[in-house]
């Protein structure tokens, strides 16, 4: 039986058989895998890189950064400040969601992007104290529109710039290579 | 002349003297046994609720808890004082050399005893290891009906089932304590910050700090106060941090 099937597949129909079983199953993989690393969808498509470029700073949304563990994503009272006072708020179909939220009084959902599991603990405070500008991790937002991650946030990646920062000192590395540090 | 046992006790006493940075004193004889301190530690560490039918399987999950003995004979027995029992913070901690995945390390940082969720398996050696009995399994995603998720501690994991689990002397309330001390650029003080534990005892028989410096209130309360503190099962060599002082009518 297996013997039938192995001399069936080497002829040159069966090898294009397979190559085609090959291909699918890889193509599927590859397409799996970039799902992954796609932006997740927003509520409203916003735009990082316009906002950067008319100066607003970060901290200005993000004021958690700079004084504790979540850098916080705003609330729409504070797209309104400034959206209430532009004209093409009221006409603009991309701003209809944030409209609807302040008429309404529902929050909107963005979903967080940059983000970490439960079992790590992470605080943004330290990070900034330590002299880590926002686009050393998050990447350079004035030229991307809806927020991404630069590149892939594992333990790997944080542990590297740990042990670079620490450098000679002994005692700096100890504590910022403990597992207690960022698990617990 | 010296027989093998007293060398080995003489050098746990010496090392014992050295180590540690957190440390914890409990006075017996003030402790009630209200179990405040259970309660206090359940909620600051989303500890779960196994309930009725796991905790009579023995799988009651609770990081510190209050034990009861009797002296004599019945029926001339005599309770004595209540003993809270937690992780005793061990120097040299028999948990730690027994985890295959080396999810239980000791802080070099904190020296402390680390469990480290997410590279715990489960295979419950430290348990059966720890001579304190004060690990605790989850043997069960166990259920949180509304709207107990609403009182998760956020700066505390929440476990998922098959690790192992016990006190850590509330190392995120150190690690708050330290990152605001740093934020307003000096040492974080004694007495500054507490375990949830020490913070609800309403008999102040608990006393949580720093036990390597000279100025601080455990220190003192370990090496200049009560003459009757002793460590538990210190004749292992586990080099416990936690001092239980109990006069039990002996003062």
């Amino acid at each position: 039986m297996l013997k039938k099937i192995f001399n069936w597949l080497m002829q040159p129909i069966g090898l294009i058989a397979v190559g085609i079983a090959f291909l699918s199953v890889f193509s599927a993989a590859v397409y799996g895998i970039s799902l992954t690393q796609q932006t997740p969808p927003q509520p409203i498509e916003f735009p990082h890189q316009t906002h950067v470029q008319f100066g607003i700073q970060c901290l200005y949304c993000h004021p958690g950064a700079a004084k504790g563990p979540a850098a916080g994503i705003p609330s729409q009272a504070k797209c309104w400040a400034c959206h209430n006072q532009i004209e093409k708020t009221a006409t603009s179909e991309l701003l209809a969601p944030l409209k609807d939220a302040v008429l309404n009084g529902e929050s909107i959902q963005w979903v967080p992007v940059a983000i970490v599991p439960d079992f790590v603990q992470f605080n943004h405070r330290a990070h900034v104290a330590a002299g880590k500008n926002c686009e050393d991790c998050h990447g350079d937002m004035s030229k991307v529109n809806i927020a991404e991650n630069p590149q892939v946030m594992n333990m790997g990646w944080c542990l590297n710039c740990h042990i670079e920062t620490a450098g000679e000192d002994q005692e700096k590395l100890i504590k910022l290579t403990d597992c207690g540090t960022c698990h617990y | 002349m010296t027989t093998l046992s007293d060398l080995k006790i003489s050098e746990v006493k010496l090392a014992a003297e050295e180590g540690g940075k957190w440390g914890m004193v409990i006075d017996q004889d003030i402790c009630t046994g209200c179990q405040a301190c259970v309660a206090a530690c359940a909620m600051e560490n989303n500890i779960p609720f196994v309930g009725e039918e796991d905790s009579g399987y023995g799988r009651a999950m609770h990081w510190i808890r209050i034990e009861r003995f009797w002296e004599g004979e019945y029926p001339e027995i005599k309770m004595t004082n209540q003993q809270p029992m937690m992780c005793q913070q061990c120097g040299s901690a028999p948990c730690e050399p027994v985890c295959p995945a080396f999810a239980t390390v000791h802080s070099q940082a904190e020296e402390l005893n680390l469990q480290v969720y997410n590279r715990c398996v489960g295979t419950r050696y430290c348990a059966n290891n720890c001579p304190y009995q004060v690990r605790t399994f989850n043997w069960r995603d166990y259920e949180r009906p509304e709207p107990l998720p609403n009182q998760f501690n956020p700066d505390v994991t929440v476990r998922r089932r098959g690790v192992m689990e016990k006190c850590t002397f509330c190392i995120q309330r150190i690690h708050k304590a330290q990152d605001k001390a740093k934020s307003e650029g000096r040492d974080v003080m004694d007495g500054e910050f507490t375990t949830a534990c020490a913070q609800a005892c309403p008999s102040n028989a608990i006393t949580f700090g720093r036990i390597d410096k000279e100025d601080t209130l455990v220190y003192n309360m370990i090496h200049h106060g009560h003459s009757h503190g002793k460590k538990h099962l210190e004749e292992l060599g586990t080099l416990p941090n936690i001092v239980y002082m109990n006069g039990n009518g002996a003062a």
